[in-house]
């Protein structure tokens, strides 16, 4: 007997590679989107900073637009910058 | 001049006239006025101010004007003359005009410096800009009114210094004299075009741009053209007004009663064409974003009316394509369709050996928005795991920072089965039943080259048979046997006609299990080796020595030939050497003696055997639970593919069309998939919920010590009120919920108030 495989459709679900479940700040998943959004992924896109806290991007561009001082990690307090 | 003129004329040497004039024309021109022209150009080269050097255009042409006039007034004066002797010097009047002229654009433009052509770029640029200014300044659209001190929008200078009047006055003048001589078209032509494709382009960008909702092509039509014919108009009118002018007294009609008119027209086509291919060009660039249909109809339509125009309807569809390629492949879509092509174009541009082993697609979910999807464990075959992981480090490269957890058990295998007498194509399985008949497939399973090893010499208590197939001897003396008559003393065996129908072919290899055997995987030494090393232990773990042993290596160097079964024999050597020889010539003689050895049954049992798995280890090895293994074998019973045996063991069918009918009746009954639902049930969500209850029930009782049913139940809505998978809950619902705790002696209730143990 032979068996040929023609095709192999998987299914396979993506996650973030992220030191939490959920971001400090929306307290939303990562693997979910901020409230602002409807669709996770590249849509809702996670960063890093260099204090290595991550967030979902819009919400921390919200939190860093109402700061008015400085600029931080609302989670260490470091200055907030993002990491390359 | 005038005076020579008069005398030759009086001469009546008109022929002779006109090459007179020419000649001097010629040389005037060259000698002076094309170099003072030129001079005169580029005198100004370190003035920056662009007003003075529109100024210094227009007095280069008005030199060359001046200079050049008496020629055109005494051509004209020889012309006449010569019109009035009745054109009998064949050429005629017209033609030595031409000729006149002819010269003067040869000379002056034999090597048009570029500065020439910028400064009447610039010349007409900034006039032209002046005058849309104008005129489009009617709509207030665009003409800004800034407070003093803005710049003139049309000029670009600071408004108390606008020029623009002047600039208007100057392009008057200008056109005017080219237009004396015949050098508009020549001169400006270039520039006139440039700029208008400037304008278009322009233009387009700035409105049609990122706009499908609306027809441009009548706007363009309406509004820009006339605008821009306006102006046109202002540049090659006065050369219809001269022409106008100067052939109006000497030959009219020859001309044409409108040159302007036609000049204009030819113009307006010109644009209209460069419209056209402006236009396509700029939807070709943006055609992806235009397909979002209904809205973007306009530009559709005007996109199809322009490319009737223009012939580019190759460049659209090559654009097209690779907008869809490089669009639609873009790793900004998150879509698995699109990872799966990528991914697949990614694996066809590296080279065969590279190659994945095995076709992977994939549905790629996004964790928190399906349903919580059941979790089983299944091992899949090494290659579809290799594949998936591929995959996944592809996908990763793909994705910064994101990760694949592949579900083993969800998907679809599209495989074909081979069969010895019959193929199975198509067939769309899950992915256990494709690793359920990967398994049947699997040549490689470690024991099996053991076991059939074990058989052949005898060990195995299960297997005689083929110990005993062993002791038949070489596979030639096999062949000669099995033909039809099996019982047969070999030495009354005939061959075959050599025209024999080789039908027969099939029967005698199915009917030479050893061999067969050995075809399926692939070579004799892995046997070789294998029985090496069985032997080795053997002899080393016993200190009786076994004969029959012996026994086996000589059997087997009947089989596999004597060369590669050296090494054994070596080893045996070692340990004896007198009596083999002895008991070698007993085993032959006894072999010759002893029918039963020789009869023996010609199906593939035996293969089968070693091919085939028990429920037990089949589950074992996919890591599955025996029952999903047995629900989902069932397919490949139905297919008539598997079959089970006595003792659970299930093996592969290879030729079994016959009796496929009488297993598929069995079959049927145990057919299966009725509740395969990939997603958890509706009461497994509902325990997953009350867990979640459960974990802040306990937090709020630690925290409280001791609650009623009612306060748990406001609590609970107050703080688990988000979240996918919680709904109302019932409070008779948690009544039941906590009662069941209770039972459970998580919970303790006294008098309606709970508390924890």
């Amino acid at each position: 007997m032979k068996v040929k495989i023609w095709q192999w459709s998987g299914v396979a679900s993506w996650s973030w590679v992220a030191n939490d479940d959920n971001c400090g700040i929306c307290r939303m998943p990562f693997n979910g989107c901020c409230p602002d959004c409807k669709v996770p992924g590249d849509d809702c896109p996670l960063v890093w900073g260099q204090c290595s806290h991550c967030f979902h991007m819009h919400c921390i561009l919200k939190w860093l637009n109402s700061q008015q001082v400085q600029q931080q990690c609302p989670m260490c307090r470091q200055e907030w910058k993002f990491k390359e | 001049l005038s005076d020579s003129l008069a005398l030759l004329c009086s001469h009546g040497l008109g022929r002779l006239l006109g090459v007179w004039l020419l000649e001097t024309l010629q040389v005037r021109l060259s000698s002076s006025v094309v170099p003072e022209f030129w001079s005169g150009l580029r005198q100004p080269e370190n003035e920056l101010e662009e007003r003075d050097r529109a100024g210094v255009l227009l007095a280069a042409f008005r030199t060359l004007l001046d200079r050049l006039e008496p020629f055109l007034g005494l051509e004209k004066l020889g012309l006449w003359q010569e019109a009035g002797r009745g054109g009998l010097n064949g050429p005629g009047p017209r033609a030595l005009q031409d000729r006149a002229f002819t010269t003067i654009r040869a000379l002056l433009l034999f090597s048009p410096p570029a500065v020439l052509q910028e400064r009447v770029l610039e010349f007409y640029s900034r006039t032209f800009s002046v005058y849309m200014n104008r005129e489009g300044g009617e709509d207030g659209s665009e003409a800004p009114e800034g407070p003093d001190g803005a710049a003139c929008p049309g000029c670009a200078v600071p408004a108390p210094r606008c020029w623009c009047q002047e600039a208007l006055e100057q392009l008057q003048d200008l056109s005017l004299i080219r237009a004396r001589l015949q050098l508009l078209e020549w001169v400006s032509s270039e520039a006139v075009t440039s700029i208008l494709h400037r304008l278009i382009e322009q233009r387009m960008e700035q409105h049609c741009r990122g706009e499908y909702e609306r027809s441009f092509l009548l706007e363009f039509q309406e509004q820009w053209l006339e605008l821009v014919l306006g102006w046109l108009g202002k540049v090659f009118a006065s050369e219809g007004d001269g022409d106008a002018a100067e052939t109006a007294p000497s030959a009219p009609g020859v001309h044409g009663s409108k040159p302007g008119g036609s000049v204009l027209k030819q113009w307006r086509c010109h644009m209209h064409q460069f419209f056209c291919r402006i236009y396509v060009n700029m939807r070709i660039e943006e055609l992806f974003s235009i397909i979002r249909f209904p809205e973007s109809k306009p530009a559709i339509e005007d996109l199809k009316f322009c490319l009737e125009r223009t012939n580019q309807r190759q460049q659209l569809l090559s654009s097209l394509k690779s907008a869809f390629e490089s669009r639609l492949l873009h790793p900004d879509m998150a879509d698995s369709r699109r990872i799966n092509s990528h991914i697949r174009e990614e694996e066809s541009k590296q080279s065969e050996e590279e190659q994945p082993p095995l076709a992977l697609s994939a549905i790629i979910l996004s964790s928190e928005f399906w349903p919580t999807l059941k979790e089983e464990k299944l091992e899949l075959p090494a290659v579809v795991c290799q594949a998936m992981e591929a995959y996944t480090r592809r996908y990763e490269k793909l994705k910064a920072m994101r990760t694949l957890s592949w579900k083993p058990h969800l998907g679809s295998v599209t495989l074909d089965v081979e069969l010895e007498d019959r193929t199975l194509t198509n067939l769309t399985v899950s992915p256990i039943q494709a690793a359920i008949i990967l398994h049947f497939q699997e040549k490689t399973r470690e024991d099996t080259v053991r076991q059939i090893v074990a058989g052949l010499t005898g060990d195995a208590e299960a297997c005689n048979d083929l110990a005993s197939e062993l002791s038949r001897g070489d596979p030639v003396t096999l062949e000669m046997q099995d033909s039809d008559d099996e019982g047969n003393d070999p030495e009354d065996w005939t061959p075959d006609p050599t025209d024999a129908v080789p039908k027969l072919g099939s029967k005698r290899r199915s009917s030479d299990i050893i061999s067969l055997l050995v075809s399926i995987y692939g070579s004799k030494d892995i046997f070789i080796d294998e029985y090496r090393g069985v032997l080795a232990e053997r002899l080393l773990h016993q200190l009786n020595y076994n004969t029959a042993e012996i026994r086996n290596v000589e059997l087997l160097k009947l089989r596999f030939g004597e060369s590669h079964m050296h090494y054994c024999e070596v080893m045996l050597k070692v340990h004896t050497s007198d009596i083999l020889t002895v008991y070698i010539s007993a085993i032959k003689a006894l072999r010759e003696l002893d029918p039963s050895m020789v009869i023996l049954q010609v199906a593939c049992q035996p293969i089968r055997k070693y091919l085939s798995w028990t429920l037990e280890e089949l589950s074992v090895k996919l890591g599955a639970p025996k029952e999903l293994v047995h629900r989902k074998l069932a397919v490949w019973q139905q297919h008539g593919v598997l079959r089970e045996e006595a003792a659970g063991r299930y093996s592969v069918l290879e030729t079994g069309s016959s009796r496929e009918k009488v297993d598929r009746g069995v079959m049927l009954i145990d057919s299966d998939e009725e509740r395969d639902s990939n997603t958890t049930t509706q009461s497994e969500q509902r325990e997953e919920k009350l867990q979640l209850f459960w974990a802040y029930i306990q937090a709020m009782l630690t925290n409280l010590d001791s609650m009623t049913l009612e306060r748990i139940h406001s609590m609970l809505r107050l703080f688990v009120a988000t979240g996918p998978v919680v709904t109302e809950m019932d409070i008779n619902e948690l009544d039941a919920f906590l009662q069941r705790k209770v039972r459970e002696h998580q919970l303790i209730v006294s008098t309606g108030i709970y508390r924890l143990p």
